[in-house]
């Protein structure tokens, strides 16, 4: 088989199982142009005429710029403050082979298996008598939730970053913290990327933590709001479907870009 | 010189004075979703004629969360001026910061009965939202084609009757089946049907809150009301076990509003539903009675499905102007106005001369309720989560065929009595 | 060494703070009360031992999710790995269309839980059931009405949601490979086979590790999916362990039983996630 044969047979796989991926989407999209009747009538198949009210709607209630705007600040905000720290911790963590180390790496890891529910009162107990109950105490909430996971990708991805490279700098007589910002950093950039990317999809769609956190309208985020279409009986899933629309279309720019970047940086960084 | 000093001291004076002034927050912790809006804009009225009283509300998002939301709300330090309870058991959890409502003047114009679930000692500790009822809904335009006389179904076997003749006719009628059951909501089963049985079995909400054993006194009764439904409903599969994969979202929205069945247990709540699916038919239906074979055939449960109540540990004029905003929505003009026609209630107090529900379904509760064929709420007495998780989860495996509905009255009767001793 | 002590908790440090006000000190607090009879809403407790614990052994349906809880666990970690990694190794191949691919098999995960839910319900009873019809094949019929088919329909959207979501992680670990090592096989004449078998899988190691455990204990503690797919439904057949507990708690309010419940979970998962990245770590390729 040629190459040129057997790239076009796994293009033609692909193309088939992203159909398959993309199914789900399809039944968000058509059904958010649909009126609630029409939904219910028929939720498989294309809308009769393409009703934009919903998306219209869903930007009024959702009071779109704002909460945009409000789960970017905390996305970011958290984003930034998980990577610059994860990373600095992943590193010395897999570098520093003690006892103490080894320890600390567990005591992060262990961490994952918490089930939320049942560290959510105490926790939020905490925070109100700190005074944390708002977007800078949401972002320091999610730095401690997301640090285990990041520390892991982390210290993973350095394993296979050679040891020779720490020592070199250490010879040319670099301290720790410009070894780590000159050097370290920036060959670890894919992976930076990749933190990047999972905790931005878990963050943007996180509701129950803000929902406890964040107590004033005006700094709801998306999710927050999207759940005003879900009420004590009745959910107007048309509303929520174009909500939900508006909320991963950034979202899907970005990992698309990111991901870009990914291929790049590592094309750059295999030449070592 | 002397001007500025005059200044400063006035805005010393004044500063304090204009911060007072708007200091009175209350803060409204609610749970129902559908009525937030309409709640904001009575907030929004209260304080145009209240200056210096800021009434803010906050609304717990997604409907089921409100016991762990309001939790995680006192844990933070936090607390609210105003939330919500459902029943006993709430008030001997909340008790400790539960204002004492006896004095307050609405309480004589509470209807016979609505306090019941919040009274303990003589003491009335919440104000009821509203009233709702439930029964079987019925779609007027399909009976009168099937030809079936809604008026007279007031026992079961007319009600079984009316089902058979839907059931032989249901092809020209356009249907897919007579009813539609949704097992997979566990408070249609465990709370509501099983109400019908329960009220008959305790008699109010008190007894049940109280009682340390179930008997089942009308199982078999009660079991007829699940088959009954079970074999005329729509099921996807055509398998009765199939039945537990229909939630509300099919039964109402789905099923009874795009006219595939005639009827459904639910209650006057579904009316904004139906009514955003298909206004013509929301303007005809009406509530048959839930038949409890041979005990009472001809009513329906009536109740309350949540007070209001105020936080006793927050300062005496917040909880003042509290009581005085609830006071206001439920009993002057303005407010009663809006409860009527904007929240869409049915109120629990008198009072509303003039007033009455726009929808058929709150119309057919009235009428109940004026016949005096209702029959009263228990399931807030029932063990916290045994009416879902226990008696509502067993019926699914009793439609599912794992067991028998004998075994089922033997868990439920073992999870009660180990939940009350 | 004095110096890099210092350095060691300069690195470490910011991390570990936020992690231990925000997780450790709660959970503390949780294991106190699951000693106590705690309601959730007075901060004044009574002690009242292990009777919390003595409880809990006697829950039939504590057992029950747990048993399914396992067995779903190990169902969706095999396919879900399988998966993404198959996946990761189609969109490395360089082929024109890889990054077009890559956003479709990720964009699963940009879905909230509960929504995510109600569209598979209709995937489930409407298009499997429209499918049935039309076919006549019996087995799309009813689904979600079973605990069968409800476990098999947790199954197909949990491998939908986090396969895409593992291929990233191995992606990442996949073009970390030195190019050499890839073109010394070449000239070795390896087929694609022998150079996945004898140098992707050694060399994404660690990769597998992480997504091993990641899957691991999302799939432990799966909830919101749970809720809004199945809701733990037929007959509390296929609640899952955090469903359990939550339901504990705010269900049937017994905040002191679903803490101790939460303690017990975090034990045994405790035990079996470290080990197996314990055991997979030793397995690793170190440079």
């Amino acid at each position: 088989m040629t190459v040129r044969k057997k790239r076009f047979i796994l293009a033609l796989i692909g193309l088939v199982l992203s159909a398959l991926y993309l199914f789900p989407f399809y039944i968000m999209i058509i059904n958010s142009f649909k009126t609630r009747r029409e939904l219910f009538l028929d939720t498989l198949g294309l809308p009769d005429t393409l009703y934009f009210d919903n998306f219209v709607l869903a930007w009024e209630r959702l009071n779109f710029p704002r909460a945009f705007l409000n789960s970017l600040l905390i996305s970011t905000g958290s984003i930034i403050l998980i990577i610059v720290f994860s990373a600095m911790a992943g590193w010395k963590l897999e570098r520093t082979k003690t006892g103490t180390s080894t320890f600390i790496f567990y005591f992060f890891i262990s961490a994952m298996l918490i089930p939320f529910q049942s560290v959510m009162l105490p926790l939020i107990r905490l925070m109100g008598k700190m005074n944390f109950l708002n977007m800078p105490g949401l972002i320091f909430m999610y730095l401690g939730f997301g640090s285990s996971f990041s520390i892991f990708l982390y210290h993973g991805f350095i394993k296979s970053v050679p040891r020779s490279l720490d020592e070199a700098a250490i010879i040319d007589g670099c301290n720790d913290w410009k070894l780590f910002w000159h050097i370290i950093f920036p060959v670890m950039k894919p992976i930076s990327v990749t933190v990047a990317i999972l905790n931005a999809t878990w963050i943007w769609n996180d509701y129950l933590l803000p929902s406890l956190v964040i107590n004033k309208e005006k700094t709801h985020t998306i999710p927050l709001r999207v759940f005003f279409f879900f009420g004590e009986y009745t959910k107007q899933w048309n509303l929520a479907m174009a909500g939900l629309i508006l909320a991963i279309i950034p979202v899907i720019l970005f990992y698309f870009f990111s991901q870009r970047h990914i291929i790049r940086s590592f094309v750059e960084g295999s030449i070592k | 010189m002397k001007c500025r000093y005059f200044l400063s001291l006035l805005l010393v004076f004044l500063f304090p004075v204009t911060l007072w002034a708007a200091e009175i927050e209350v803060d409204v912790f609610q749970f129902k979703v559908e009525t937030k809006d309409v709640l904001e804009k009575a907030a929004k009225m209260y304080m145009e004629e209240h200056p210096g009283i800021i009434v803010s509300i906050q609304t717990v998002g997604g409907g089921d969360d409100y016991g762990a939301a309001l939790r995680s709300r006192f844990a933070s330090g936090n607390e609210p001026t105003i939330f919500n309870i459902g029943g006993p058991q709430d008030v001997e959890d909340w008790i400790d910061y539960l204002e004492d409502l006896s004095d307050q003047p609405w309480v004589e114009l509470a209807y016979r009965g609505v306090l019941d679930g919040v009274t303990v000692d003589g003491k009335i500790y919440g104000m009821p939202f509203n009233q709702e009822g439930y029964g079987f809904i019925y779609n007027k335009t399909i009976f009168e084609k099937a030809g079936i006389d809604a008026g007279k179904i007031n026992s079961y076997d007319a009600l079984v009757e009316a089902l058979e003749i839907l059931e032989a006719r249901k092809g020209e009628l356009g249907l897919k089946a007579p009813i539609a059951f949704a097992p997979k909501e566990k408070w249609i089963t465990g709370l509501h049907l099983s109400n019908v049985a329960f009220s008959q079995e305790f008699g109010d909400v008190l007894t049940a809150y109280n009682a340390k054993e179930v008997d089942f006194t009308y199982g078999e009764e009660f079991k007829l009301l699940v088959d009954l439904q079970a074999k005329y409903a729509y099921k996807p599969s055509g398998l009765v076990s199939s039945l537990n994969a229909v939630d509300y979202a099919a039964q109402v929205e789905g099923l009874f509003s795009l006219e595939q069945v005639a009827l459904m247990q639910q209650g006057n709540w579904v009316y904004n539903s139906v009514a955003s699916m298909d206004e013509e038919l929301a303007r005809n239906i009406g509530i048959l009675p839930i038949p409890l074979k041979g005990v009472v055939e001809d009513c329906i449960p009536v109740g309350i499905p949540m007070y209001w109540t105020i936080n006793k540990n927050v300062p005496e004029e917040e909880k003042a102007a509290a009581k005085d905003f609830l006071n206001w929505l439920y009993t002057s003009p303005a407010g009663k106005e809006l409860i009527i026609n904007e929240f869409k209630f049915i109120p629990a107090i008198g009072g509303y001369d003039g007033l009455t529900p726009s929808d058929p379904l709150g119309q057919d509760v009235l009428k109940y309720s004026e016949a005096g064929k209702t029959m009263s709420w228990v399931f807030m007495g029932y063990p916290s989560g045994w009416g879902e998780q226990v008696l509502g989860a067993n019926i699914q495996a009793y439609l599912a065929g794992d067991i028998s509905w004998d075994e089922l009255e033997e868990i439920c009767k073992k999870e009660w009595s180990e939940a009350r001793n | 060494m004095r110096r890099s002590w210092v350095s060691f908790w300069l690195f470490v440090g910011p991390c570990l703070t936020a992690f231990i006000i925000v997780v450790i000190i709660p959970l503390l607090f949780g294991i106190y009360y699951s000693f106590t009879n705690w309601n959730g809403i007075n901060a004044e407790v009574d002690f009242i031992g292990l009777s919390n614990y003595a409880k809990l052994l006697k829950d039939v349906h504590f057992a029950k999710s747990f048993v399914f809880t396992v067995k779903f666990t190990l169902f969706s970690v095999f396919f879900i790995n399988l998966i993404g990694f198959l996946l990761a190794l189609l969109v490395t191949r360089g082929l024109k269309i890889s990054n077009f691919l890559r956003t479709i098999f990720f964009m699963p995960n940009l879905i909230g839980g509960i929504i995510l839910g109600f569209i598979w319900q209709f995937i489930f009873t409407g298009a499997f059931g429209a499918l049935g019809e039309y076919t006549g094949l019996k087995f799309l019929m009813g689904w979600l009405s079973t605990t069968q088919t409800s476990f098999q329909a947790l199954l197909i959207l949990m491998i939908w949601q986090l396969s895409g979501y593992v291929m990233v992680i191995y992606i990442a670990a996949i073009q970390g490979i030195p190019r050499e090592l890839i073109e010394a096989a070449e000239i070795d004449g390896a087929g694609s086979w022998m150079k996945v078998k004898n140098i992707v899988l050694p060399m994404v190691r660690p990769a597998f590790t992480v997504s091993l455990f990641l899957t691991l204990s999302n799939s432990f503690k799966l909830y919101d999916q749970n809720l809004s797919l199945t809701a733990g439904g037929p007959a509390r057949s296929t609640e899952m362990l955090a469903m359990n507990i939550y339901n504990t708690a705010f269900s049937f309010m017994k905040m002191g039983e679903a803490q101790a419940k939460a303690v017990i979970f975090l034990i045994i998962v405790g035990f079996f996630t470290l080990s197996q990245v314990y055991v997979s770590k030793r397995g690793e390729v170190e440079m």
